[in-house]
């Protein structure tokens, strides 16, 4: 596809999230399909990479403050903006720390992976993967309280995306509550 | 999808091993018995590649011990096929990929040579054949450096070796400069014959002086010559009063004048590596090198025409940020190693621009691939340079490494890659060895700052913009406290002008009240309290303001997405009240309403974005109105976004795309209304700039965008009259702007009937030359888009004619198969 392997690494390719996916969605397939008469039938063609005119990229390790504007402001020296989506909570729809910007050309999300991925936008270093485009309903968090995952249970105190994970929080909360709960008993009591 | 991997699987490491797939099973097998096992190590060619692209990086081992190691270890093995072909793309590639490394790739062939020769045979045959593709598509850096590589191996070349090609692209250069003094392909062919040459003197030190001189009296006519085109490209532009303008060097010019000094001097050339040179103890090694057969060069042909290739030629002219110094921090310009140094550099930093942590690397270990000595120690402060003594060098590999990449972050009319590129070079660089490349960047911002009134326009923008950007990446922190007296000098000033620039752009990438906390008292009151707040005041909440009724009802009614009639009804009233009161009816119903989208857009561009969707058939109407309505509309944006310029230039952006605005609206506003308005002094407001430059970039790129597209056999007449019309708009938009700027520039708009004083007659003055500068911007422009045109319809004539001779070539050869294919095709 792209020729000899290079004397130095290209840091414009996707990480392997997506590849991972897919890998994992063909073995399920095929698992699944074991009775079918054809189960190699996907084999027979190349699969058309999703990732080979990409325009969009997903941008990671954002704060929750960070606005749109600033995004626009840093991204823009790649190329214009066709399409910015924040990435919201979703249950509050405030910005949980992600989000996905649409170039009008390929070349520009290449040239951002390269230039702009891993440098810092609102004093925190972030994440720039290429993606496949964005569909409806991918700009909410999967976490279970409405976040990102990495949200959840993360244990570092992280003041841009809310302190300590979500999960960890709730169950200190829930900790608290209880103890509260007790010292008013015996307030009570007395 | 495996090569799109980040995890590189195919390379060998067994330490990697953990990466592997999750699914993987153990490969190695059942464990041998302990104490027996063995460990081979990686096989022979992986261990060369290894080597042979790690070549030079480590300082402590010598460059012959390298050399003769990797080379050994591949002769050793010439029976690994493998190993054998492989090696020979690998040296053709490492030279066009790192071609820092190519004396000492070099050295390895060289020495390689002695035990097997056929390797350079075979090395000869696919350089020859690159060199020979390369010159035929255009793609001259990589002629330069294939040629590098071949210079190199002069010392195993039979008769003159690489000469006969330096000749023969001579005399190209000469027939191309001869038939148009404008021509850019011959002066970029003399500047590679110049930067081969010296590596052919120190590859084969003595023998060649002769050709040497020849050559170089053959390429002086071109070379000392300006170029009829250099002004284009001078990154200064100073006053007529300037008493010590900025002295700017021809690229070539210098070349030749440092290549001749360095033939007075018997090629010295001390900055340039020789790892094919041996100690004297190493008497064997030396004399196997000396002893080693010599190769025909295969010959290379050269078209009689040649071609610009993929990147438009201009002229180059040589900047430094370090000049003018007490002590040399980076090479002279009367030394060739400035050149020579630069040149190695500006390869790297733009071949490696899809890594730029590698290119940083490169860029900080600069000096293990130049002779020892070349440099001072890295680190070293530049106080400290004072007290070195003289035979020792002075120059700062830092201040070299990075007026590298200042020399392309400022380059004319564009470098090769997107800005954003250099800059996160230095913010690598910065991050690997902060304590080296902070003092240096810290100077050189001194310097840019203290000059930037009397750079290129352009420039100074590029200058503003990147030291915004650098500082966004490095907590905003910056010694203000330096500049604070420039804060009370007037806006209209450049030094003030780019003050009040980057405090805003910082304010874009952050927000006002921590941009704030990071500069002196001073600055703070340019941070007025209006650019704290999330969202703007709505004026028409405010009953003083005229229309604040109306505007309150209009902006309910977006709000609850009420019908259009309800608006309208609102809109007729405001007009008609406007005529009452003298108003420009369409003007002050457009105020109204433009207003009141962005209010109910103003939580963020995507609300705003959301909001002008939903009522663009009402603004694109009210643009189409009449051209003061049309002007209202920006007038609006910039108005309630005052506080905010980058929101509405983005606003503007998405506007023009929805062609509610023309181009030509943008530039009449900022050059003539807004200008008019503020007595030119919005000449010096960096978004005003920007916003025009914005404008022409999108035009500019439509209309290259067009000219550059393949031809479909289809719509040929289609394409070329939407093509016409397009360049012939583009045309028109630069002749609005320079004859807007030209009225700045004579003066001729200054309304000096309130008579002032003084201060007024100086910030006139001032405006002047702001217009002379942006003049001078879009002038360049206009010429390099015409160029480019001018290539563009070359390129897509060739195109025809490839296309026909094909299509010729298969009539042809359907005609003589027809009747052989005819038996199949039935059968089919």
């Amino acid at each position: 596809m792209r020729g000899p392997r290079g004397t130095v690494e290209r840091l414009d390719q996707p990480s392997a999230y997506f590849s991972r996916n897919k890998r994992r969605r063909l073995e399920k397939e095929n698992r699944d399909g074991e009775n079918n008469e054809d189960p190699n039938a996907h084999n027979d063609q190349p699969e058309e990479d999703p990732l080979k005119n990409a325009t969009t990229l997903y941008v990671g390790n954002l704060s929750f403050y960070t606005t749109e504007e600033q995004v626009y402001e840093l991204f823009s020296k790649c190329g214009e903006i066709k399409r910015l989506i924040m990435g919201l909570d979703r249950f509050q729809k405030t910005p949980c720390g992600f989000c996905f910007v649409e170039y009008y050309t390929h070349q520009d999300a290449l040239d951002c992976m390269k230039y702009i991925g891993g440098t810092k936008l609102d004093e925190r270093i972030i994440r720039t993967d290429l993606d496949p485009g964005f569909t409806e309903g991918r700009q909410y968090g999967r976490g279970k309280s409405g976040g990102q995952v990495r949200d959840e249970y993360r244990e570092d105190y992280d003041e841009g995306r809310g302190g300590l994970g979500r999960a960890l929080q709730l169950a200190r909360e829930r900790e608290r509550e209880n103890r509260q709960y007790n010292d008013d008993d015996y307030g009570r009591l007395k | 999808m495996a090569d799109y991997d980040r995890r590189g699987g195919s390379s060998y490491n067994p330490r990697k091993r953990r990466y592997r797939d999750d699914d993987d099973h153990d490969r190695r097998g059942p464990p041998p018995a302990y104490g027996r096992r063995r460990f081979d190590g990686p096989p022979p060619h992986v261990r060369v590649r290894k080597q042979l692209i790690a070549i030079a990086e480590n300082p402590m081992r010598s460059w012959h011990d390298e050399v003769t190691h990797i080379a050994n270890l591949f002769t050793d093995n010439w029976d690994d096929e493998l190993l054998r072909g492989n090696f020979v793309d690998l040296v053709l590639q490492l030279a066009v990929e790192q071609p820092l490394k190519t004396p000492f790739t070099a050295a390895v062939v060289l020495f390689a040579n002695a035990a097997r020769p056929q390797v350079v045979d075979m090395l000869l045959a696919k350089l020859t054949a690159r060199i020979e593709e390369k010159i035929g598509a255009g793609e001259w850096r990589d002629v330069k450096l294939y040629l590098k590589l071949l210079a190199c191996l002069q010392p195993c070349l039979e008769g003159e070796g690489v000469f006969p090609v330096l000749e023969e692209l001579f005399a190209r250069a000469v027939d191309l400069q001869t038939a148009s003094s404008e021509d850019t392909i011959g002066t970029e062919i003399v500047k590679i014959i110049l930067l081969t040459l010296p590596y052919v003197m120190v590859a084969a030190p003595g023998k060649w002086t002769q050709k040497a001189a020849d050559l170089m009296d053959k390429t002086d006519i071109i070379a000392s010559e300006p170029h009829t085109l250099q002004t284009l490209v001078d990154p200064y532009h100073p006053e007529p009063g300037d008493e010590s303008p900025p002295q700017c060097q021809s690229l070539i010019g210098l070349l030749q004048s440092q290549l001749q000094n360095e033939a007075n001097n018997g090629w010295a050339l001390s900055c340039l590596p020789r790892p094919w040179e041996f100690p004297l103890s190493e008497v064997e090694q030396r004399a196997k090198l000396e002893d080693a057969p010599k190769h025909a060069l295969p010959p290379i042909k050269i078209p009689e025409t040649v071609v610009t290739g993929p990147r438009p030629l201009f002229p180059e002219v040589y900047i430094s940020v370090y000049a003018n110094q007490d002590v040399e921090s980076v090479p002279p310009l009367s030394n060739a190693a400035s050149s020579l140094i630069r040149d190695a550099l500006v390869d790297t930093i733009n071949v490696l621009d899809y890594n730029r942590n590698v290119t940083a690397r490169h860029l900080i270990d600069l000096d293990c691939y130049f002779a020892p000595r070349t440099f001072a120690a890295r680190a070293t402060p530049f106080d400290k340079l004072r007290d070195i003594e003289p035979p020792k060098s002075t120059w700062k590999p830092e201040d070299v490494a990075v007026d590298a990449v200042f020399s392309q972050l400022f380059q004319l009319p564009a470098p090769e890659h997107k800005l954003v590129y250099y800059h996160s070079v230095l913010t690598e660089a910065c991050k690997l060895a902060p304590a080296a490349i902070a003092p240096s960047l810290g100077r050189a911002i001194r310097y840019l700052y203290r000059n930037s009134p009397r750079m290129d326009l352009e420039l100074a923008h590029r200058f503003l913009d990147w030291f915004t950007h650098h500082l966004s990446n490095f907590g905003f922190t910056w010694k203000w406290t330096e500049w604070v007296d420039d804060v009370y000098l007037p806006d209209v000033h450049p030094r003030k002008a780019f003050i009040l620039g980057a405090l805003d752009k910082e304010i874009r990438l952050s927000f006002a009240q921590r941009i704030k906390n990071t500069v002196p008292e001073p600055y703070r009151e340019l941070i007025t309290e209006e650019k704290e707040k999330d969202q703007p005041d709505f004026k028409f909440a405010n009953d003083d303001t005229p229309f604040a009724a109306e505007g309150r009802e209009i902006a309910a009614l977006l709000k609850r997405k009420g019908p259009d009639e309800e608006i309208d009804a609102v809109i007729q009233r405001i007009q008609s009240q406007a005529i009452d009161r003298d108003l420009d009816a369409l003007v002050a119903s457009t105020d109204v309403f433009v207003t009141c989208v962005l209010h109910i857009g103003s939580k963020t561009l995507s609300h705003v974005l959301a909001a002008i969707e939903r009522t663009k058939d009402r603004l694109a109407d009210a643009g189409a109105a009449s051209d003061a309505a049309r002007t209202q509309i920006i007038t609006a944006i910039m108005t309630y976004w005052s506080a905010h310029p980058g929101v509405a230039l983005k606003i503007i952006e998405k506007l023009l795309n929805y062609s509610i605005l023309t181009p030509e609206t943008v530039i009449q506003w900022a050059l003539t209304g807004f200008a008019g308005r503020t007595k030119g002094e919005a000449l010096a407001t960096a978004h005003v700039y920007e916003m025009v430059f914005n404008t022409v970039v999108k035009v500019t790129g439509r209309v290259r965008q067009l000219a550059s597209r393949p031809l479909s056999t289809m719509g040929d007449t289609d394409e070329a009259e939407t093509r016409e019309r397009e360049v012939s708009a583009m045309r028109a938009l630069f002749s609005v702007i320079q004859s807007a700027l030209t009225a700045w520039e004579s003066g001729k708009d200054v309304d000096m009937a309130d008579g002032e004083g003084n201060s007024d007659a100086e910030s006139q003055q001032m405006v002047k030359r702001w217009a002379e500068r942006w003049l001078r911007v879009f002038r360049r422009r206009a010429t390099v888009e015409e160029a480019f045109l001018v290539e563009a319809e070359r390129e897509r004539a060739r195109r025809k004619e490839r296309e026909e001779e094909e299509a010729r070539k298969k009539a042809e050869a359907g005609n003589a198969d027809a009747e052989v294919v005819d038996a199949p095709a039935a059968a089919a």
